[in-house]
């Protein structure tokens, strides 16, 4: 299996869509729909305070990377982009 | 319409096995959180455990049951009901929510490891409905129910029983809750980000989340003529019970708090009374960020900024099931003794809630009480309860003159 | 009271009409699913099909719930339009009630899973707040934009009359015009498994209401039933639900029609004998949705059917090894009352009377 650290930007941009539709139960799109800056909270893609959760986890079982607090989550969750920057950032660690 | 009242109350929690045990805590204002021992896990949130169950587990009795028994018979004692029960239809309403799960981790790693394995613990789990074990137990003829509406368990229960009551279903009714610290709610809670690593602080401006606990919370309850007829009026009235539903969010209450409103002002309703009468509120306080702050709110607005209020959950915990049940004791108990204990673990006002909850014993000199629970999955309870004076004949007096 | 409005959700479809045909029509065989942990055993189950819980109208809102939820909003939302009230703001004040014996047990077991494969820190907090039991009660009261008194109750004897006797109170106190009060039970592998090793499977796929055997057999069922449940002055479109009678209290008439919910789930159904023995028709009616310990919800709703329709129905497997009266032919019948008579596995007796 490829190591993360060497995942591309590109590469966790799609892994993290495709983790957000399968385990967040998204109805009515694919992956690829998905807006790479597009909102994921509110007017955007819909998600609420359960998906956040759900997402601090998601991060940590695929990337074992720990979000803090409800902050940190808040920057770092507002599209697929800032997500895919943070993980790749944090991977190369 | 039926008067009902309160004539036994029973607790066991970590504040202590009993409810005198608990009063004497709740005075010296001592909190004890600690390390989990029940069980194995990698979690170190601090919790409030039972450490003094002295009832023996029954056979395979879960801890759930033995926890409600310990209350029940203490209730029992008070009311002066632990023999001649035979005589009454006894009904037995209870919240729970770790006690209605087949969560047995023995049992479901057998199962997936395709090993033949012993069905004890689905017998355990068969036998072991809330209500149904503890009707057994005690030799109950009546109705029994189990209640799991989460967070509001046990104060919903204790609006069954009053329902029960009302509509003669059953002459007397024991209710309330029962819950034991338990890995899935654990892991849960801690998947959603509200536990708290250190004590919690409930109302506080620095409040981080909850700390889990156990125990069990009961109330004998009666019609007044019953009770008078056997010899023990009581000085006690569950007087309202108000239920609503926020139809909002699955984990996240309405940030509005209008369902938590709804259930007040319903509550007090029933019971006849306005804001202005209620002496003292026994809130959910659960010390997260959303309730805390929702729940203040609501309190501001509704019975205004000199509200005398606390949450019990800094000296327990939140007991999940039990907590209705354990909160309503503590609100009979405070009426009777005339004092409310300070809100453990508060130490700074938010100027987001704007309130703040009583820092130290208070007496309190009104007659009517509310206790409040919000419950994941929006469901909102509010029960009023009063106290009255006795006269020579031992009738009730309402306080009216 | 008076029943205004029903939905179901089960094996042979969804809403009230599909129960109805499925009176009608009679006995189907149920599915056949392996018995995990149990190479080469099979279990005929009554399995609700993922289409009849596809509805993207009223399921909007809940994409992250499971199968135990939707079964529940379905049969809930369809018992209301059904009963033709309005909610929600301004609307009529109505109570919820949920009864179930095992809950979301299959999402239980799932966030189980997740302890097991992903460590106590590392679990999903979605399927945690799904494995609830109130869940499903919450879910529906969100769908219908509903603000009254919302509970889920357990018991594994009389969950449903217990919730039947509550709702009663609930309306003659004036908390509720209306009370929705229904079932939900799901199976799932693990539950299977259970059902196989405790309880007698019949192997042929029937189950056999009018056997009265000490060692009855069953057929595992999912699935919700929701009834409306009115003020005696709202009407009814059903019936009126008299009473509901447990232990020693007796209900006052003989009734058209007893419907037994001998479905192989208590150990013991000799007991529906006696009651077999009185000169009264009997019925069952278990073999079109399963056994489940709230089965006796879907009787409820079949009684409900029956008196409004005034038409009996023949049971749908009529082996009668005893000669008892039982109902062997569909036909137009002046049906005043009929009984549902439960035992629970704790030898309580319960009686549920509706009529005209």
């Amino acid at each position: 299996m490829q190591s993360q650290k060497s995942k591309s930007l590109e590469e966790i941009r799609s892994e993290l869509k495709e983790l957000l539709v399968v385990n967040l139960a998204l109805e009515d799109i694919t992956p690829e729909e998905i807006e790479d800056d597009g909102l994921l909270f509110g007017e955007g893609l819909g998600l609420d305070s359960l998906d956040a959760v759900e997402i601090v986890v998601l991060i940590q079982r695929n990337y074992g990377l720990e979000i803090i607090d409800e902050e940190q989550a808040r920057e770092i969750f507002q599209s697929v982009n800032t997500l895919a920057r943070w993980v790749h950032e944090n991977l190369g660690d | 319409m039926v008067n009902v009242v309160i004539t036994g109350i029973g607790a066991i929690s970590a504040a202590g096995a009993d409810l005198s045990e608990t009063l004497a805590t709740f005075e010296k204002g001592r909190a004890r959180a600690g390390a989990l021992s029940l069980f194995e896990t990698s979690l170190t949130y601090p919790v409030f455990e039972v450490k003094n169950l002295r009832r023996k587990a029954r056979g395979d009795e879960m801890r759930s049951i033995s926890l409600a028994l310990c209350a029940v018979e203490e209730a029992l004692t008070d009311a002066e009901l632990s023999s001649g029960l035979s005589r009454f239809r006894v009904g037995v309403c209870l919240g729970t929510t770790v006690a209605s799960q087949l969560n047995d981790m023995d049992f479901y790693r057998a199962y997936r490891s395709g090993k033949p394995m012993s069905m004890r613990s689905v017998d355990r789990y068969l036998k072991g409905n809330l209500a149904e074990a503890v009707g057994r137990a005690i030799g109950l003829r009546g109705p029994s129910l189990t209640v799991v509406n989460a967070c509001s368990s046990g104060a919903d229960a204790i609006g069954v029983a009053l329902s029960w009551l009302r509509d003669g279903v059953c002459d007397i009714a024991i209710a309330g809750g029962a819950d034991e610290l338990n890995i899935v709610p654990l892991c849960g809670f801690g998947a959603l980000g509200i536990l708290s690593d250190s004590i919690c602080a409930p109302f506080d401006r620095d409040r981080k989340g909850l700390n889990l606990g156990e125990g069990a919370g009961v109330l004998v309850l009666e019609s007044e003529e019953i009770a008078r007829k056997r010899g023990k009026p009581s000085l006690l009235q569950l007087s309202g019970y108000g239920s609503a539903a926020d139809a909002f969010h699955l984990t996240a209450p309405i940030p509005d708090g209008s369902g938590l409103e709804s259930a007040l002002e319903k509550a007090m309703s029933e019971a006849g009374i306005h804001a202005g009468d209620v002496c003292f509120v026994n809130a959910h306080g659960t010390a997260t960020p959303d309730n805390d702050k929702i729940e203040g709110s609501v309190f501001r607005r509704i019975f205004g900024s000199e509200i005398k209020f606390l949450s019990s959950k800094g000296f327990v915990g939140h007991t999940l099931g039990a907590a209705g049940g354990l909160e309503a004791a503590f609100t009979a108990a405070a009426l009777r003794e005339g004092w409310i204990p300070g809100s453990a673990g508060f130490a700074q006002q938010d100027e987001e809630i704007l309130l703040s909850p009583v820092r130290e014993t208070t007496p309190i000199t009104g007659r009517f009480a509310v206790s409040t629970s919000l419950a994941f999955g929006g469901n909102n309870a509010a029960i009023v309860m009063s106290r009255g004076s006795v006269d020579a004949s031992g009738a009730q007096n309402r306080g009216d003159a | 009271m008076n029943v205004t409005g029903a939905g179901a959700v089960f094996a042979r479809g969804r809403g009230i009409g599909s129960l109805e045909d499925a009176l009608r029509e009679g006995w189907t065989a149920p599915s056949r699913k392996p018995v995990a942990s149990s190479p080469g055993e099979m279990i005929p189950v009554y399995s609700v099909e993922e289409k009849t819980i596809i509805d993207k109208a009223v399921l909007k809102k809940m994409r992250r719930a499971d199968r135990f939820s939707k079964m529940a909003v379905l049969a809930a939302w369809d018992a209301v339009k059904d009963g033709g009230i309005e909610i929600g703001e301004g609307g009529a004040r109505l109570g919820i009630i949920l009864a179930t014996a095992f809950g979301p047990q299959v999402t239980a077991f799932r966030f189980l899973d997740e302890i097991i494969d992903h460590g106590d820190a590392s679990v999903s907090p979605t399927l945690f707040s799904h494995s609830v039991h109130n869940a499903a009660a919450s879910y529906v009261a969100s769908a219908l934009g509903n603000h009254g008194p919302t509970l889920t109750v357990t018991q594994f004897g009389l969950s449903f009359h217990q919730a039947l006797i509550l709702a009663r109170a609930w309306i003659r106190e004036g908390r509720c015009e209306h009370v929705l009060v229904g079932s939900v039970e799901e199976c799932g592998t693990v539950m299977e498994h259970i059902c196989s090793k405790k309880l007698e499977i019949a192997e042929d796929g029937k189950i056999r209401p009018f056997a009265f055997s000490p060692s009855p057999s069953a057929v595992p069922g999912e699935g919700s039933v929701f009834l409306l449940l009115s003020r005696e002055d709202r009407g009814k479109k059903y019936c009126e639900l008299r009473g509901v009678f447990l232990d020693d209290e007796s209900a006052e008439a003989d009734p058209d029609l007893r419907i037994l919910d001998a479905d192989g789930m208590s150990e013991d159904e000799t007991r529906y004998q006696e009651i077999a023995g009185q000169d009264v028709l009997i019925g069952g009616y278990s073999p079109l949705f399963g056994s489940m310990l709230t089965g006796s919800a879907f009787h409820c709703a079949a009684a409900a059917v029956m008196l409004k329709n005034q038409t009996l129905y023949a049971c749908p497997v009529r082996d009668n090894p005893h000669d008892a009266r039982v109902c062997a032919s569909t036909e137009q019948k002046n049906l005043e009352r009929i009984q549902c008579v439960s035992y629970s596995c704790r030898d309580e007796r319960a009686v549920i009377e509706l009529s005209r």
